[in-house]
């Protein structure tokens, strides 16, 4: 057995220590410049000293904002909302449609198979732009333009390949004497599906909606260009306390707190599933 | 009311009473300054009904595209009089600036009826106009069926007016004869000079009054007052960079972007031997006295660091300086104003101006509509209360710059504002030529800029590449 000489156990902490640092420091910065006024946080030089004040975290949850040259109506939680209700809808969607998709792209292989898998994939090659234009045309025609259920949708342009993929390297890895032996059984494909397969890719199915709900979270274009103002999501909002009388830089930290804390919440509960959905199949006996 | 105020709103009204008369009296009788002036705004809305069919569209409905700025908000707050004088709906959708520009091109390109009328540049309507996406509206102001008498279109300030028409003729002259009216100048900002007072009091410094003084100010400033660099000006690589102080002070030597030859055909104009002398300048003050980190300054940055008292001045957008005296900066109150004439030869500043403007979609089905709308955001009466009661700065209207009550506010906390903007409005225009390529061909300026700051290449020379690279572009599209 390996012993760690003393030493090597500091530098380890040390060299952790300052990677941690490296990391957290932006997010750490962040957090204290979200408890400060403009003013101090423009002082020169900067300073960890201050009296702290909920006045950025007031306003954003009030929808009141006081700029240098008038009050303002905000409606950051109104993003959030927005955020909140396009990324767990568009996931929900690309789940139920992407877990049977991988599962039949698993195990059902057929002569397109892999062309109609690659052609799903590609929809995350195309830059938004190139793909939103057009799209403008057709939703105003099919009157998705402006509409919640029009933007899930396009959602699944981000969340569909992405479940698609990762999911169906989980059902490969698993192996199909289980699926077979439940089968003799007398159940049907469906019920293998649903009390075998599916609980068996858990983690990795986890994993994936995860990775999925940060990519649409994270998403800017699609809400800007088809959708009107009440229908943004945070990405878009945070940007309102970026305005021509000046930077909200203490509004634009809380409100950068304020929407992270969903993401890192979801990922903290779900990390068990994350790290062993990501590993699942990463070394093969 | 009280028969007695309405008098007093009367008498306004008609000419017989100055407004500050009119506010003395109304105190008189009891009415603060803030209630007189949405009493006065009423008044004028009702008196506008009486010589037009404001109600011509009621109960149709228009929507508006608008960026998030102290112009919209004004308009915001006076828009339920605007309701009830038409009887019409309006919504809007307001996005960052950051992101505005990127919905407008999506909208228009796509050829979405959503919106009826938008904020936009001029510079935009360069792009918007010849695209076919936008409306000219020449046959709407010039229609008394459709536009009040009351509207005053010759009140708006000669340059703005016109830096906000075009033929769609590259190279064409802004304002001709046979110019199209892309857009409604509706708040414009010229570039001057704000600065700290207090530093250049405990500094002992004057305001400078030419490029040279400029150069030398900045650098005494830097050196004078610990921790704070001389002068604040834009260097990001961006076309943004270009347009403010740098091309005001530019234009104010006589010289051009481009040249427009006999034949319509245009050519580089910047590589010449004065543009050179004065691109070493400004090179050498940035260089000596300017943000460390200047090449990613944006208005943001500028702006800022005025206001948190890291610059001693900025030469930049009149307004920038006029926010950065308030709210919770550092050092609101400490702000002054001075108009600026690059050239020591030149008799007044020609700064090059930013227009917020109006624009009205191609695509609307609503234009009649959208129209009443444009005329009241954009007539006097708007323009009066926005520059009273709001922060609608500057204003695009003669009669509201010689409101005595709008001078007195702001020669009371913004000094040096009013005289800065007399002495240069009669040359502020847009000095850029008109042209399709106008946004790649600046910003490759802007970055032509940044190389000569870091050294990277000589003044002469980056100006003779860069006229060089904008030759071949302006014939690559057939323009040059």
């Amino acid at each position: 057995m390996l012993e760690t000489s003393p030493l090597e156990t500091f530098l380890r902490g040390v060299a952790i220590l300052l990677v941690i640092l490296f990391f957290m420091f932006p997010i750490f910065w962040i957090v204290l410049m979200s408890f400060q006024t403009n003013e101090t946080i423009l002082r020169i030089p900067p300073s960890f000293i201050f009296e702290p004040t909920f006045d950025n975290y007031r306003a954003l949850i009030t929808g009141k904002l006081e700029t240098n040259a008038a009050s303002l109506d905000i409606a950051f939680m109104r993003n959030m909302g927005n955020s909140v209700l396009l990324s767990v809808g568009a996931v929900l969607l690309a789940l139920i449609l992407g877990v049977p998709a991988a599962y039949s792209f698993a195990r059902h292989k057929t002569r397109f198979s892999e062309d109609i898998a690659f052609t799903l994939l590609s929809f995350r090659f195309a830059p938004p732009l190139l793909v939103l234009l057009p799209l403008t045309i057709y939703f105003q025609k099919l009157g998705l333009s402006d509409t919640y259920f029009g933007l899930i949708w396009v959602y699944q342009l981000i969340c569909l390949p992405l479940i698609l993929w990762i999911v169906r390297g989980y059902f490969e890895d698993i192996s199909e004497d289980v699926e077979y032996a439940y089968r003799i059984g007398g159940h049907s494909w469906f019920e293998t599906f649903r009390k075998i397969a599916v609980p068996l890719a858990g983690p990795g199915i986890a994993a994936a909606g995860l990775l999925a709900f940060i990519f649409a979270w994270n998403n800017f274009i699609f809400a800007l260009v088809l959708a009107s103002a009440d229908k943004q999501p945070v990405t878009v909002g945070a940007l309102a306390f970026v305005t021509a009388s000046g930077i909200q830089y203490g509004q634009i930290a809380a409100a950068i707190v304020l929407s992270i804390t969903p993401t890192l919440l979801l990922a903290v509960y779900a990390q068990k599933y994350l790290v062993e959905g990501l590993s699942l199949g990463a070394v093969k006996g | 009311m009280y028969e007695k105020e309405k008098d007093l709103v009367h008498s306004f009204l008609n000419g017989r009473l100055s407004r500050r008369g009119l506010i003395k009296r109304l105190a008189g009788l009891g009415v603060s300054a803030t209630a007189a002036g949405s009493l006065v705004n009423m008044m004028a809305t009702n008196a506008m009904a009486a010589d037009f069919d404001w109600k011509k569209h009621s109960g149709t409905g228009v929507k508006l595209l608008l960026n998030k700025h102290p112009y919209t908000d004004a308009m915001i707050a006076n828009l339920d009089n605007f309701k009830q004088l038409t009887g019409m709906d309006v919504q809007y959708d307001v996005f960052p600036e950051d992101v505005y520009f990127d919905k407008v091109t999506a909208a228009l390109s796509s050829g979405s009826t959503e919106y009826d009328a938008f904020m936009t540049g001029a510079y935009m309507t360069w792009t918007y106009g010849p695209a076919g996406w936008i409306t000219d509206l020449n046959e709407w102001i010039g229609d008394p069926e459709k536009t009040a008498a009351s509207y005053n279109w010759d009140d708006m300030l000669p340059g703005v007016r016109k830096s906000c028409a075009w033929n769609g003729q590259p190279g064409g002259e802004l304002g001709s004869a046979d110019a199209k009216q892309w857009c409604i100048p509706w708040g414009y900002e010229q570039n001057n000079l704000a600065y700290n007072r207090n530093m250049f009091q405990k500094a002992g410094l004057s305001v400078p009054t030419n490029l040279d003084e400029l150069v030398d100010t900045a650098a005494q400033a830097k050196a004078s007052i610990d921790g704070v660099y001389g002068i604040g000006v834009r260097g990001s690589r961006s076309w943004a960079s270009i347009h403010p102080g740098f091309l005001s002070a530019y234009a104010n030597y006589g010289q051009k972007d481009l040249n427009v030859g006999a034949d319509g055909k245009l050519s580089a104009a910047m590589n010449t031997d004065v543009s050179k002398d004065m691109h070493s300048k400004w090179v050498k003050m940035i260089q000596d006295s300017g943000a460390p980190d200047w090449s990613t300054h944006t208005w943001y940055q500028v702006g800022t660091d005025l206001g948190a008292g890291a610059s001693a001045m900025i030469y930049d957008a009149d307004i920038l300086g006029y926010f950065m005296n308030g709210g919770d900066n550092k050092e609101a109150g400490n702000l002054a104003y001075a108009p600026f004439a690059a050239n020591p030869a030149a008799d007044a500043p020609s700064p090059n101006i930013w227009i917020w403007s109006l624009a009205m979609s191609e695509f609307s089905k609503k234009k009649d509509a959208a129209w009443y709308f444009m005329q009241w955001a954009s007539g006097p009466e708007h323009g009066l209360f926005g520059a009273t009661q709001m922060d609608f700065v500057n204003p695009v209207r003669q009669s509201v710059w010689a409101d005595e009550d709008f001078r007195e506010r702001l020669d009371k906390s913004y000094p040096g504002y009013v005289d800065m903007h007399d002495v240069s409005a009669p040359g502020a225009k847009i000095q850029f030529t008109a042209q399709p390529l106008f946004f790649d061909l600046t910003t490759e300026w802007a970055a032509t800029l940044q190389k000569m700051v870091a050294n990277e290449v000589p003044v002469d020379e980056g100006l003779d590449k860069l006229a060089e690279s904008v030759n071949r572009q302006l014939k690559e599209a057939d323009l040059g």
